[in-house]
């Protein structure tokens, strides 16, 4: 494969999707895993307007977190910089900017694709995912039981309330071979 | 009526109260709540940010479970309704992944065919119950408490995949309330975010997140706030000591209820019976006006 | 001669019309209001000049009304059309006003009689009319028109008021419908556009939030002959708006809720708003959230400038996410990202005015069908070629101008119509039947 050299990148426009026609020539650029994920998710017509970020509570309370400029970091081919920080795991995925957008782009979408490149590329990740994935694996349910107590600090538990027993997998050997066998999965 | 009844995974573990609440009220509404044998997680907290696969492995293979028992499937989480109603519209499109899911669901003799019913709790008691059902079977009347509606973002939210409800103007579960006899205002934020998921990476912000929805609930004097998501009420009620010191306002004293907790005294049973032992907020004083202690 | 039909009786069929008759050829307006002068009868005032928008209108449109040249069907629509360039045959149906056009001295009588109110189409809903009225002061025709579902005579056989009170004996309630026959040489279709109603854009709350207006409600609003005599007041308690916000493309540019044109004219006019609230209340504070400022014409940019220095009109480039009520004070939050510094915030207004898109008229269909004309996909009338042959249209001998066939502005309107009237002259004299 040769790679031509460009001096100046003109990221977006119109419908027509400049996105598309750089992959195809330079395909070190974007990765092609990625890049067929996001391809679908129209990120190349935003017109940077802001409706997304002033819609996320997050964007409104942690600096550095904004669903637009998420977007425009990858109309911009710096998905990299995004998937070293820490920043895509700080959505709350209340989906309000999927909502809102006005060309139907969801920056909450986006936001999931480049997590999932981030466990596929093994990068660094909060925990509590594998902890959850673990207590899955398990035992059926993404969760331990907590013990409960009431205002007046007595402890009750599912017994006490009359409650059945926690439902799980009739067969927990199979649910758990399954979800290993799709983990290791590398979606093309 | 009968539904399949999916219990999730923070109602089980977590907030058994929530789940005693609706066991006991579902009788008087002449709804029969068929356990589902062998369920799992959803897959929407543990697999959505890591492999789709794996997601719409464990969503489906409920829903099969659900296609099996030959009824519709009642979800209380917000979330879980959220994630089966996703699956459910990517396993339509995608018929590669649907056969791939199907295969290995298949070897616990399971299959997804996609004809599932999905029942939020919205849908039953303001569609399938309706208004009628609810106000025949309300002793106690919760008059003179004015509440506030939590119907929370996975309810009403991408309107492109069909909601419970209004993604801007949400009525549903305001109406809800208004049928056991209490009134609702609209009060700022409404349908904003908890913040849960942000829970273990970013605590601090999510208190500010509920903090403001509490304080707009306080600043119009409101008696409660109302929801039907776990995580959302776990949030608002079990944290709201936290919520008090992040945000520096110990005067934030809201009481937080489940739907089905107001609708259990509305109905005339017992607190204790129905969880509302467990919940961390100042709830004995709405109580006792509705003649329940 | 044959004459030629002009419809739609806005500033571009007047000025169709006008060029038409100043050439010696006789034109029929046909106008489905009561009276002609369309949107820019609305309007305060013009962009870029700040002139007073009837002022300059109203001589146009008595010039229509005493031109030798001109005849005037308002109240009236095309229903059926046959023939072909240089000989079509027209049918035109006039509902009846019942009232006497050649008796009625537009005194206004009637109306301050009548016991009926509905909510005026000319105020834009702000304010009530009677169900016997006169369009607007300037309106041509000055006669009184019965809005027959809104008429106790009609509906239950009671009142008659108007009748007795009548100085002129006008009133007619036996008038009926009239079909008139009609052969011409050549159509201008000058129709016109209507507003998005952004009730769809649930973020907003328009139709829920009481002082979220639209841009023509505003415009209503702040004239000196709107429901309020031009003062300020906010719909929720009265109170004067100091803190005033304007938000752009609102059902423009967008795939959901609205349509993905921009409508050309609203960076204009929402400057050319806040200028005359700053004209208003110069200690008011006005910002317009804009996503492109869009001024392309003579003399805009020009204006927008001096909105900025010498008028004091806050500008920030960042769409809105969310208007949010406060129950007791109904003050308005708006949740905006300044994208340019790239800062979610908030700010606390009196007052939203939503600049909403320029959309094609509901009746664009119905015309369509009877004139067999193709409509565009948003449904605004197609024309033969965008490029070289913009307002002919895919029938010979019909011709369209102004914001029927896409948002424009009345210059653009003006010039247009100009050029339809051209064209039709072109037709009358080549297919003119020599006697």
């Amino acid at each position: 494969m040769e790679y031509k050299r460009y001096k100046y990148i003109r990221v977006k426009g119109s419908r027509i999707s400049t996105y598309g026609r750089f992959s195809e020539r330079r395909p070190y650029l974007i990765k092609q895993r990625l890049h067929n994920t996001l391809k679908k998710m129209n990120a190349e017509v935003c017109d940077q307007c802001g409706k997304c970020s002033s819609a996320c509570p997050v964007a409104a309370r942690i600096d550095g977190f904004s669903p637009r400029q998420i977007i425009a970091k990858i109309c911009l081919g710096k998905e990299d910089e995004l998937l070293k920080s820490g920043v895509i795991w700080t959505c709350t995925s209340c989906l309000k900017c999927k909502e809102r957008c006005p060309e139907e782009i969801s920056p909450y979408d986006v936001i999931l694709a480049l997590r999932r490149e981030t466990i596929k590329e093994g990068r660094q990740h909060p925990t509590e995912y594998d902890e959850m994935i673990k207590t899955v694996i398990e035992t059926g349910i993404a969760m331990q039981p907590q013990p409960a107590r009431t205002r007046k600090r007595e402890r009750k538990d599912r017994a006490s309330l009359g409650l059945p027993k926690i439902q799980k997998p009739k067969d927990q050997e199979k649910y758990a071979e399954a979800i290993r066998e799709l983990l290791k999965e590398i979606e093309s | 009526m009968k539904v399949a009844f999916y219990p999730g995974c923070t109602i089980q573990t977590d907030q058994i109260g929530y789940e005693a609440s609706v066991r006991n009220i579902m009788p008087k509404l002449n709804t029969e709540l068929i356990d589902m044998e062998g369920a799992s997680c959803c897959g929407f907290s543990p697999f959505s940010s890591f492999n789709e696969a794996a997601w719409y492995y464990s969503s489906a293979r409920n829903m099969a479970i659900a296609e099996r028992m030959n009824l519709p499937m009642l979800t209380l989480c917000n979330g879980c309704h959220l994630s089966f109603t996703e699956t459910k519209h990517v396993l339509t499109k995608d018929q590669v992944m649907k056969a791939k899911i199907n295969e290995k669901i298949s070897r616990e003799g399971l299959i997804y065919s996609g004809c599932l019913e999905l029942i939020h709790v919205f849908e039953l008691f303001h569609d399938k119950l309706g208004e009628d059902k609810i106000k025949h079977v309300v002793t106690k009347p919760l008059t003179g408490l004015k509440f506030g509606a939590h119907p929370g973002c996975h309810a009403i939210r991408p309107s492109k995949l069909i909601r419970p409800d209004d993604s801007e103007n949400p009525k549903k579960l305001d109406e809800m309330i208004q049928w056991l006899g209490a009134e609702t205002m609209d009060y700022p934020g409404k349908i904003d975010c908890c913040g849960s998921s942000l829970a273990s990476t970013s605590g601090k912000t999510v208190m500010e997140m509920a903090g403001e929805k509490l304080k707009n609930v306080k600043n119009l004097g409101l008696d409660g706030l109302v929801t039907t998501c776990p995580f959302c009420f776990k949030i608002f009620d079990n944290r709201q000591r936290a919520i008090q010191s992040v945000i520096r306002d110990t005067s934030i004293e809201i009481p937080v209820f489940y739907y089905t907790q107001l609708l259990g005294l509305a109905i005339g049973l017992k607190p204790e019976i129905l969880g509302l032992d467990l919940n961390q907020s100042p709830i004995d004083a709405v109580i006792s006006r509705i003649g329940g202690l | 001669m044959k004459p030629v039909l002009v419809i739609g009786g806005g500033i571009a069929g007047i000025q169709a019309s006008l060029d038409l008759a100043d050439r010696g050829i006789n034109v029929h307006l046909v106008e489905k209001t009561p009276s002609i002068g369309g949107v820019m009868a609305q309007l305060d005032k013009t962009f870029p000049t700040m002139d007073c928008s009837i002022c300059i209108l109203a001589p146009k449109m008595i010039e229509c009304l005493r031109h030798h040249n001109i005849t005037i069907h308002t109240q009236s629509e095309v229903i059926g059309l046959q023939g072909n360039v240089g000989d079509f045959f027209v049918k035109v149906l006039e509902h009846p006003r019942s009232v006497d056009a050649k008796k009625c001295t537009g005194c206004g009588l009637c109306s301050e009689k009548c016991p009926v109110k509905r909510p005026s189409d000319f105020q834009a809903g702000l304010g009530q009319r009677k169900a016997i009225y006169l369009a607007f002061p300037q309106a041509v025709p000055l006669t009184a028109t019965i809005d027959r579902d809104a008429c106790l005579w009609f509906t239950k056989g009671v009142c008659k008021t108007c009748e007795k009170i009548c100085p002129a004996n006008a009133v007619n309630y036996e008038q009926i419908e009239n079909t008139i026959d009609l052969n011409v040489s050549s159509i201008i279709v000058a129709t016109g556009f209507e507003q998005y109603n952004p009730k769809g854009i649930g973020e907003y709350g328009y139709g829920r939030y009481k002082n979220v207006l639209t841009a023509l409600e505003f415009e209503r609003l702040v004239c000196a002959s709107g429901p309020t005599s031009g003062i300020l007041n906010r719909p929720s308690d009265g109170g004067i708006a100091h803190n005033i916000a304007f938000i752009q493309c609102v059902g423009s540019r967008t795939q959901t809720n609205g349509y993905s044109y921009c409508s050309s004219s609203c960076c204009m006019y929402a400057t050319k708003e806040a200028v005359l609230i700053k004209e208003h209340e110069p200690s008011s504070h006005v910002t317009i959230y804009y996503m492109d400022l869009r001024t392309f014409g003579k003399g805009f940019q020009g204006f927008v400038d001096r909105a900025q220095s010498y008028w004091g009109v806050k500008y920030v480039r960042g769409r809105p996410g969310e208007i949010i009520e406060d129950p007791n004070t109904k003050n308005l939050t708006i949740l905006y990202e300044n994208t340019e510094v790239g800062k979610v915030e908030k700010d606390l207004v009196d007052m939203v005015i939503l600049c909403t898109a320029a959309v094609p008229h509901r009746d664009n269909e119905k015309l369509s069908s009877v004139l067999d004309l193709r409509l565009d996909e948003f449904g605004f009338f197609d024309t033969k070629d965008p490029i070289t042959a913009p307002i002919e249209t895919n029938m010979q001998g019909i011709y369209v101008c102004g914001s029927c066939h896409g948002p424009r502005d009345i210059p653009e309107s003006v010039a247009e119509a100009s050029a339809t009237a051209a064209k039709s002259a072109e037709d009358e004299f080549r297919f003119m039947v020599n006697k």
